[in-house]
């Protein structure tokens, strides 16, 4: 193999169909992309709800003074016997692990801590705005249902919040997402294998004389196929380290930044996110490889 | 080194043979003339010899080799054992007359060394010396044409192939093509020559082959292109 006459025969062919090349590379790097992005919110989805399988919990927040919540109204804040007998009622039940009791200056170190990146939110919150609340670990955080109903009721409580519910509106929504930016990667990538077949027509047809003179002088049919799937493959590189980039962007921008506003609690990591470009850069050079070969085998007799 | 045996062949949607039972053979050394008129099936012998084609019936042995044998996969060595030069030159517009000749041998992977000693040798060969680097439209016809010679000549093929060499080039310049020829065949280089060209024919006194409607109607040793009774 003369590895730089290759490399001069494929210099040639890119630069011939730069427009073409263009095409390929942008197409490829956004579907790889919008792949990466589907691969990235999983891990994510994946890694948190493995974070909180065992910290789920149902919430009940009780009436502090003046409580606006609507169980509140006409009432002053809890007393001591409805708090009493809320947690008689709750650890008498039988789907319940433990309870916890938090006041209101735990609940607002609990706040401060979550949020303490946000300036405005910690300046204009005060321990007294805090509701009392107790949390209730369930047995298995699916039969939140009898716990839910019967706290709701119970004279004091202000409102029952679950995380099992809050987390699966948010794991539906991030698996929404997910899936939106993989039905487009599906475009994308269909789009990209078109793209490349009419690259490589072109490219066949340009190269019509070359490739002629190759097959009578008797080169092999590898030598005269490499150019044409090294454009494919240099193409599928570059449209890789892109996409690539904007993974990268998308974890510091996107998701890191979301850390600030939810508190996700467990971080996408860079070993992920590499595993990710990874992938989506190996599938890209192959779906180019691949497209190359296939129109190859239509356009140039052998 | 050529050897059909009874060979047909019809192209598709084609009902005429543009080969019919041909039998003939070519000892290594030969120099052959193929003449005949237009569509008698001239060039359709060259591309069996080349396996660009495949015969219907019959068989060809080329260098010893069955082609119905031989795999595709082998099809490009058998190609480097055989050159070809055509009527139209088939010389790349934007390579210069080296790296013309250097392709063909850049395609098969040889290494740079070999090639910058041998295609200087075959460029002087072929009456080109002093014009390596002139690019193909600073050059006559006859010129392009030794440049496809030495393209043909430079892995110095068993067999060469040649279809109408002169078919675009004036009867004085195509005196200089043939003894390019002439040359190559004394290296003792098999030469199958198609051609319609009866001057060069009667000149050169070699054995001349004849089809008609594909048949071969005359095979002669030092024949002249016309019926000679
Ligand atoms: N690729 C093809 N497909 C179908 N028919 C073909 C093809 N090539 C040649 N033929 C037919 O086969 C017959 C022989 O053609 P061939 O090219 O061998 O003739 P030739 O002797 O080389 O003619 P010429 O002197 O004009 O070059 C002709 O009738 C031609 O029309
Ligand atoms: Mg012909």
């Amino acid at each position: 193999m003369r590895a730089n006459f290759i490399f001069s025969e494929v210099w040639i062919g890119l630069r011939r169909n730069l427009t073409m090349t263009v095409a390929v590379i942008v197409t490829v790097a956004i579907g790889m992309a919008l792949l990466g992005i589907g691969l990235m919110i999983n891990a994510q989805v994946g890694s948190m709800s493995s974070y909180w399988s065992d910290k789920v919990q149902v919430s009940a927040f009780l009436c502090k003074k003046n409580d606006p919540f609507q169980a509140c109204k006409g009432r002053g804040a809890v007393t001591p016997q409805e708090r009493e007998a809320l947690k008689t009622q709750i650890e008498g039940m039988p789907q319940v692990d433990r309870v916890f009791y938090e006041d209101q200056q735990k609940a607002y170190e609990n706040f401060k801590a979550s949020y303490s990146s946000n300036n405005v939110f910690l300046s204009i919150v005060k321990a007294e705005d805090m509701p009392e609340a107790f949390r209730v670990k369930l047995k298995n955080p699916d039969e939140y249902k009898p716990v839910f109903d019967v706290l709701s009721g119970m004279p004091g409580v202000s409102f029952v919040s679950n995380d099992k519910q809050l987390l699966e509106k948010f794991f539906g929504l991030m698996n929404r997402l997910r899936n939106a930016a993989l039905i487009v990667a599906v475009i994308q990538v269909f789009a990209a294998i078109l793209l490349i077949g009419n690259t490589v027509r072109l490219s066949a047809y340009n190269r019509r004389r070359e490739t002629g003179i190759m097959r009578l002088v008797g080169a092999s049919n590898l030598y005269i196929q490499l150019p044409f799937v090294m454009e494919g493959t240099i193409a599928g590189l570059v449209g890789g380290v892109i996409s690539a980039i904007l993974l990268m962007l998308a974890k510091v921008v996107v998701f890191d930044g979301m850390q600030s506003y939810f508190v996700l609690s467990t971080q996408l990591g860079w070993s992920e996110v590499a595993q990710v470009i990874t992938l989506t850069t190996v599938v890209g050079v192959l779906i180019c490889v691949l497209a190359s070969f296939v129109t190859l085998r239509r356009y140039l007799r052998v | 080194m050529i050897h059909f045996d009874n060979v047909t062949k019809v192209y598709v949607n084609q009902n005429r043979p543009a080969l019919d039972h041909v039998s003939v053979d070519v000892d290594k050394g030969e120099f052959v003339f193929l003449v005949g008129p237009s569509g008698s099936g001239k060039s359709t012998f060259l591309r069996l010899v080349l396996k660009e084609e495949r015969p219907n019936s019959g068989a060809i042995h080329v260098a010893g080799k069955d082609l119905a044998r031989l795999s595709n996969f082998k099809v490009p060595h058998l190609r480097r054992r055989i050159g070809c030069v055509f009527q139209d030159f088939r010389l790349l517009p934007n390579k210069n007359v080296y790296e013309n000749v250097a392709f063909a041998l850049e395609v098969i992977g040889k290494p740079r060394r070999f090639i910058r000693k041998v295609v200087p040798e075959v460029v002087e060969l072929v009456g080109l010396d002093g014009k390596a680097h002139r690019m193909p439209d600073e050059l006559s016809g006859g010129e392009q044409q030794r440049v496809a010679m030495a393209r043909a000549f430079v892995n110095r093929p068993m067999i060469l192939l040649a279809d109408e060499p002169t078919g675009n080039i004036d009867p004085a310049t195509s005196i200089g093509i043939m003894k390019v020829l002439d040359r190559i065949n004394r290296t003792g280089t098999t030469v199958v020559m198609a051609t319609h060209d009866a001057a060069i024919v009667d000149s050169m006194r070699k054995r001349v082959v004849e089809l008609e409607d594909g048949k071969i109607v005359r095979d002669q040793s030092r024949g002249v292109y016309g019926q000679a009774y």
